[in-house]
């Protein structure tokens, strides 16, 4: 037999192993090409969804802000009391009404101010979360600061006398229009949350400075709460060093001390 | 014209013509299922974003939650990517000079948003919805991988009805409790037994439908 056919038939062999080896790297890299959607159907319709970019509009953006001066329904902003933390042009020491001052509140609070406050103050209010650490190391770095920043310690909230003073009103406003060197978070946290991360952090600060009489007689801290088993399972992580923010230690000494203290 | 003969030779190829005939079907179904597979076609996109974001950087290094940037995943079906405010909330001060955060500035300065090139698109006839997912105990990190490695997003994946009904048919060894649905080291199936995860699905009453109705509406 020619020598040829045998060539030309092991290439041919060769070739076949290619579709698999393509098939398998696209299957384990990333890839900026797919993806490929065979069917259309009507899969991708000719529609505006959320987020989506628009051309119609100047901004490009298909979901539109309110027109100006337009008031929603509920968005008067008129109860100074609930919008701005002031009672009579005095900052107020007591939730609104709409809000009640329980367990459940002071929780979603802890939750809350975890994710989106500790990041700068810390899991305890202590004003060092990672990224204050990050900011301060980019500040100090010895070829001068990293591309410009500048960086403000952020406030030791449970220690700080100039904050630990603060009605609950105030930390509301605060949190609501920024202060300073820190950014308002009235967009990215709704009101009922933001009362609740002010609750909590009155709640912290009062549990720098608990004293064993004020715990009930004859309980138990941790008589609060009897675990499920999943939660039990939660701790067990948790007391383990990884690394899960104390919102999910349902036996948090700041919360369970003060439930109903306030 | 004489007639043409194939030389004796070429009988060596017929058992290797009849043994490629009998391969051949399978290597075209098996090309078929993997190649044409949402698996291949359809997770692994990672498009380049105008912004050089790191997930790994902010959601790994830093610890964010990812409740600080996609607010609304708790809320709305939608889990919105965030405004350009979010990131100046610490880009106004920090790397302020950063060439990387140049279109963050300019967005910020003109109002104009920032063109993210979406890489989750599920298509239009399907519905779905974060909310119900994430606050009954879907972690993140279930549809969506190791999000706090990945410096660049890409999808892990297919989003295909087949990949949706396979948790819905069983879910319960991909459940976790609510408060740890944005843990993406969490790995339920280690830290919790199957009792517990029975359990938990009990407890919170955890049923997903797979009526066609659930998610063609
Ligand atoms: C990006 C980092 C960052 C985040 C996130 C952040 N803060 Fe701050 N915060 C700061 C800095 C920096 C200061 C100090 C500002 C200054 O003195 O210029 C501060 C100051 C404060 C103060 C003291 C204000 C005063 O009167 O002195 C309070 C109270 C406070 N923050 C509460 C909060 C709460 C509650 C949250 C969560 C909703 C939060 N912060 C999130 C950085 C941050
Ligand atoms: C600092 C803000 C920030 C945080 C924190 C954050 N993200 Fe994102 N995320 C973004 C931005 C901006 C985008 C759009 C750009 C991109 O795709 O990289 C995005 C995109 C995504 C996408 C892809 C969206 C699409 O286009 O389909 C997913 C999925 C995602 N994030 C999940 C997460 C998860 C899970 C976490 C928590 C571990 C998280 N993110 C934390 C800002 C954030
Ligand atoms: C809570 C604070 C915070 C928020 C919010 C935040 N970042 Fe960052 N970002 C940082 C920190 C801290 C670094 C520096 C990390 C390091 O150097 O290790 C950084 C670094 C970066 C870098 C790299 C800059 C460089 O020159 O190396 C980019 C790009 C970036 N962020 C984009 C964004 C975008 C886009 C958003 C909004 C979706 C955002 N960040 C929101 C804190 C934040
Ligand atoms: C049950 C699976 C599932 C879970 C759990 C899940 N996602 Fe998604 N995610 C999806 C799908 C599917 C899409 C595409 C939706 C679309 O195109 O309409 C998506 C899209 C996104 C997007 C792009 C914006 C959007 O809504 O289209 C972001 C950002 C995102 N997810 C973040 C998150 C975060 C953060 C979490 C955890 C809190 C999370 N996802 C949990 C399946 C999931
Ligand atoms: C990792 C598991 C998982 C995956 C993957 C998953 N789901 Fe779900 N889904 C659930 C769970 C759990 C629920 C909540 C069931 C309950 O509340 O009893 C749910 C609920 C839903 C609901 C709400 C049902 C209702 O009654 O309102 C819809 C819609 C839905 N899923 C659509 C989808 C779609 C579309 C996909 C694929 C893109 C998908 N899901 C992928 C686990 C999953
Ligand atoms: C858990 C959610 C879910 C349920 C339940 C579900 N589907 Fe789907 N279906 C999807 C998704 C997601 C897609 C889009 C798949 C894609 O884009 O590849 C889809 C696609 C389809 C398609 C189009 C396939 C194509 O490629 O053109 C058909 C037809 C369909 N589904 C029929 C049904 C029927 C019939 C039922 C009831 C037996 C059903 N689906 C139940 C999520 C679901």
């Amino acid at each position: 037999m020619p020598r040829i056919f045998i060539f030309v038939g092991l290439i041919l062999l060769l070739c076949l192993l290619l579709p698999p080896a393509i098939i398998a790297r696209v299957r384990s890299t990333p890839n900026s090409n797919l993806p490929i959607h065979i069917i259309q159907d009507m899969a991708f319709q000719s529609k505006y969804k959320t987020q989506a970019v628009n051309p119609m509009f100047a901004d490009g953006n298909t979901m539109r802000p309110p027109v100006t001066n337009a008031v929603a329904r509920g968005e008067t902003y008129l109860d100074a009391h609930l919008y701005d933390g002031v009672i009579d042009g005095q900052w107020a020491n007591v939730l609104p009404s709409q809000i009640k001052m329980d367990f459940a509140t002071l929780r979603r609070g802890q939750e809350r101010f975890n994710i989106y406050c500790s990041v700068c103050h810390g899991i305890s209010g202590g004003g060092n979360g990672i990224v204050n650490q990050r900011a301060m190391e980019l500040v100090a770095n010895t070829n001068g600061p990293v591309n410009g920043t500048v960086w403000v310690q952020a406030k030791n909230l449970v220690h700080d006398e100039l904050v630990t003073v603060q009605p609950m009103g105030q930390v509301f406003n605060t949190i609501t229009y920024g202060i300073r060197n820190m950014a308002g978070y009235g967009s990215q946290v709704p009101t009922e949350d933001r009362w609740a991360i002010a609750a909590y952090v009155k709640a912290l600060q009062r549990s720098q400075i608990a004293q064993p009489s004020d715990v009930p007689a004859g309980t138990k801290v941790a008589d609060h709460i009897s675990p499920s088993p999943a939660t039990t399972a939660v701790h067990n992580v948790a007391s383990k060093g990884a690394t899960i923010p104390a919102s999910n230690s349902l036996t948090n000494p700041a919360t369970s001390m003060l439930e109903g203290k306030l | 014209m004489s007639r043409f003969l194939f030389p004796r030779w070429s009988n060596a190829f017929l058992p290797l013509v009849i043994l490629l005939g009998a391969i051949a079907p399978l290597y075209v179904g098996l090309f078929v299922a993997y190649g044409f597979s949402p698996k291949t076609l359809e997770a692994g996109y990672m498009p380049t974003q105008p912004v050089p974001y790191s997930h790994a950087v902010h959601a790994g290094k830093l610890g964010m939650d990812c409740r600080y940037c996609h607010t609304s995943v708790e809320k709305a079906s939608f889990a919105a990517v965030p405004a350009t405010q979010t990131c100046m909330n610490c880009h106004t001060q920090i790397h302020r000079e950063s060439p990387k955060l140049e279109k963050v500035r300019s967005s910020y300065e003109t109002g104009m948003p920032i063109e993210w090139v979406k890489v989750h698109k599920l298509a239009d006839y399907a519905y779905f919805n974060h909310s119900a997912h994430v606050v009954r105990g879907v972690g993140c990190v279930e549809c969506h991988g190791r999000i706090d490695q990945m410096t660049v997003v890409y999808r892990v994946a297919p989003l295909s009805m087949g990949w949706c009904l396979e948790c819905h048919r069983n879910p319960t060894d991909r459940i976790r409790p609510p408060s740890m649905v944005t843990q993406m080291a969490w790995d339920q199936n280690k830290e919790m037994t199957q009792a517990q995860r029975v359990e938990l699905q009990n407890l919170n009453n955890i049923h997903p439908n797979d009526n066609c109705s659930t998610c063609h509406r």
